[in-house]
């Protein structure tokens, strides 16, 4: 995990148990306009290359691709699925937030776009400004790319899923894993989501969208857990942290959101029932019942295991 | 388990608007291929896109979606066709609602002001709501569906690139199945003919430049192939399960009975050069379907145009296949409508459907010389007909998501 509590699992565990609450931050990119609040949640310093280990994949991540990519590493290293499951029986599943193009990659690209007149222009575009762009671009804003930099880092090979942009598409991508594993499809899942609601267009378009209000605070971070089944973990001898009871999802109409731990962490969104299912596994007492901007509600029941 | 029919199909395509009209040109080896009417694509090296041309009648209340993100719109009028063909009376608690798509739509345009990028000021035109909607999620699609023909017991939203319609359709496929639910509505939408998606797709070395080729540019398995074509467009279908479809007097176009879905874990942007992943893919569809592979009749390849990819496929069909490859003949539906992307996937099922209900497999109609390495039973320039009973459709994406689904000829419910 990575959340405003913490870089790691361990460190955000400690910081719930210890009721810290998240840093707010400004958002230099939004100061000076109207937006009544632009704060966001802080998210702990990380060095993505020394927790993935290389560097090697970096340039194609954008922030939200680095907070999934360090947080499904640390889950499949914790499990050691590499060493335990051959790649094309680990099944993924992903929950993406909406899509957050890098502003430094698109500002050479419009630079070099501009005419005479002031005016974006696609001639221009054409002739100058896509030669002094990221080739990379694509890769960083494809909705798909974050897990599939996942797939690539952790060598994941089997059936695969990947929805958005909201709580209940993280939720359904739960209970896919699930269900793939249960059911024998896959003999492991690695299942989680990344967001980056404080990203300045992003927290722009959630409040212009009235979802977020102003005295809500935007998140960001990730979860990834490991499911597979308990009688293979403990023949294997890994730890268990929790055993799955049941799942479901069904739509809930009523006027706004629950998420226990928007008011900690900030609303991570897509990210938030992965996080929330990540944290139950450790914290006795804490509900899995999420109900988010697409109105599905998910609910998972967990026996902690230690 | 239950057996799940197609009851419904709806397609926005660059050949045509329509089911009817989409086969017609199918059939006929039309290309719907040309110069990007667009936007100002003279100084681009890539010039050549499958654009939907028709209009779409989307209604008042809708007709400001074509304009913000002309996607959402197909997507709005390929359900619309879907649901009225199968008639169903529209979404309840038995559906489920699985679209697919790839990127949310950037308009450069809108980026700058007063005379260069400022995010500020657009930020700023955005929250006063002078200016036009910073974002359009990705699930804008589901929603207006959701809006016209009501809410489902689940509402996804598939962003698997190139694979995203065939998983969203197989998604639906295994629910059905399952009996999760009793009706699924699923497919793929998609459109990058913007300045940003054909500059980003050109930055990647993936699109033809060889723009004097006109509406024979995408080339899948020929010799002169030389890169891929945007399309755009969107196609859905509705899935029943087939014991009720056939009580209900609904038309069956087809049933779906195998889903294989892998990852190459190899590279964002080239296919594993083993065809590992796609082999795994089909290997697994199959599994699904409990059929050998002796048992398939036609594959839609997913036959980009690019080098590497259509040579990797062959050879990932040639080894899946081995000893009867030779026997199963082969069609590529990009070589008239270009990729489509996300929505590649689920307007291939449709050309799948015009096989086994229309009785006809469309051409790769400039298919002259089949390249070194993509030597397979190609149907090329003319459609032949086709009296078989189970089709594979393959769809591989960037990033190295694959998807593999079989059809099913109808057989009166034997």
């Amino acid at each position: 995990m990575v959340t405003p509590l913490g870089a790691t699992a361990q460190a955000t565990v400690a910081s719930w148990g210890a009721g810290v609450r998240a840093i707010r931050r400004r958002i230099p990119e939004l100061a000076g306009t109207s937006l009544v609040n632009s704060e966001a949640a802080q998210l702990p310093d990380f060095d993505p290359a020394k927790r993935l280990g290389s560097r090697r994949m970096l340039k194609y991540m954008s922030r939200s691709a680095m907070l999934g990519c360090v947080s499904a590493h640390e889950a499949v290293e914790d499990a050691d699925v590499r060493h335990r499951y051959a790649p094309e029986r680990v099944g993924l599943f992903a929950g993406v937030g909406l899509a957050a193009a890098m502003l430094d990659d698109i500002l050479p690209m419009l630079n070099q776009s501009i005419d005479e007149d002031g005016k974006f222009s696609c001639r221009l575009l054409g002739q100058r400004g896509l030669a002094v762009s990221n080739p990379l671009l694509s890769f960083k804003i494809l909705a798909n790319m974050p897990p599939c930099l996942i797939s690539i880092i952790e060598g994941a090979k089997g059936p695969n899923y990947i929805f958005t942009p909201w709580e209940g598409q993280t939720a359904a991508a739960l209970l896919e894993a699930w269900q793939a594993v249960d059911s024998g499809e896959v003999d492991c899942a690695l299942v989680g989501a990344a967001e980056d609601a404080g990203h300045p267009a992003t927290l722009v378009y959630l409040r212009q969208a009235r979802l977020l209000s102003e005295c809500e605070l935007a998140g960001a971070g990730a979860a990834y857990v490991i499911m597979e089944r308990a009688e293979r973990a403990a023949r294997d001898g890994v730890h268990m942290y929790a055993r799955i009871l049941s799942m479901s999802m069904r739509y809930r109409r009523s006027p706004g959101f629950d998420d226990p731990l928007a008011e900690r962490m900030g609303r991570c969104f897509a990210a938030a029932p992965a996080m929330l299912t990540a944290l139950a596994c450790r914290v006795p007492g804490l509900d899995v019942r999420i109900r988010g901007t697409d109105e599905q509600e998910f609910q998972a029941r967990l026996e902690i295991l230690s | 388990m239950r057996r799940v029919a197609i009851t419904g199909f709806g397609v926005v395509s660059p050949v045509g608007l329509g089911r009817d009209n989409f086969w017609d040109a199918l059939r006929a080896g039309r290309s719907g291929i040309g110069r990007i009417s667009r936007f100002d694509c003279g100084t681009f090296s890539v010039q050549l896109a499958g654009e939907v041309r028709e209009e779409l009648n989307l209604g008042q209340e809708f007709s400001w979606i074509a304009e913000e993100d002309p996607k959402v719109a197909f997507a709005f009028i390929a359900s619309e066709e879907a649901i009225h063909s199968a008639g169903i009376k529209g979404l309840d608690a038995n559906s489920l609602l699985h679209l697919g798509t790839s990127l949310e739509i950037f308009h450069l345009d809108r980026a700058v002001c007063g005379g260069k990028p400022d995010f500020k000021a657009i930020a700023e035109r955005s929250i006063s709501g002078e200016g036009e909607p910073i974002k359009m999620p990705l699930d804008t699609a589901a929603k207006l569906v959701c809006k016209a023909y009501g809410r489902p017991g689940r509402m996804l939203t598939n962003c698997s690139a190139c694979a995203a319609g065939a998983q969203a359709i197989g998604h639906g496929f295994r629910n059905v199945r399952a009996g999760v639910f009793d009706i699924a509505v699923c497919g793929g939408f998609d459109s990058m003919i913007n300045p940003l998606g054909v500059g980003g797709f050109q930055m990647l070395g993936a699109l033809t430049s060889d723009n004097d080729r006109g509406g024979s540019a995408c080339r899948p398995f020929d010799a002169s192939r030389s890169g891929t074509v945007l399309g755009e467009g969107a196609a859905v279908v509705v899935l029943e399960p087939l014991d009720k479809a056939v009580a209900d007097g609904r038309e069956v176009l087809g049933e779906v009975c195998g889903l294989g879905s892998t990852l190459d874990a190899h590279s964002l942007s080239a296919p594993d050069p083993d065809g590992d992943g796609a082999a795994r893919s089909m290997s697994a569809a199959l599994e699904d379907a409990g059929l050998a592979p002796s048992a398939i009749d036609h594959i839609n390849a997913h036959g980009t145009g690019t080098r590497l990819n259509d040579e990797v496929e062959a050879a990932a069909i040639r080894r899946v296949f081995s000893g009867c490859w030779e026997k199963i003949p082969v069609t590529a539906t990009k070589s008239m409508t270009g990729h489509l992307i996300a929505a590649a996937g689920a307007v291939e099922v449709g050309a799948c459907l015009l096989a086994l209900h229309g009785g006809v497999i469309h051409p790769n109609p400039w298919l002259n010389h089949v390249g070194q390495g993509c030597e397979l039973a190609h149907v090329a320039h003319e459609a032949v007909p086709f009296n078989g009973e189970y089709v594979l459709s393959n769809s591989f994406g960037f990033g190295g998501q694959n998807a593999s689904l079989i059809l099913r000829r109808f057989d009166g419910g034997r």
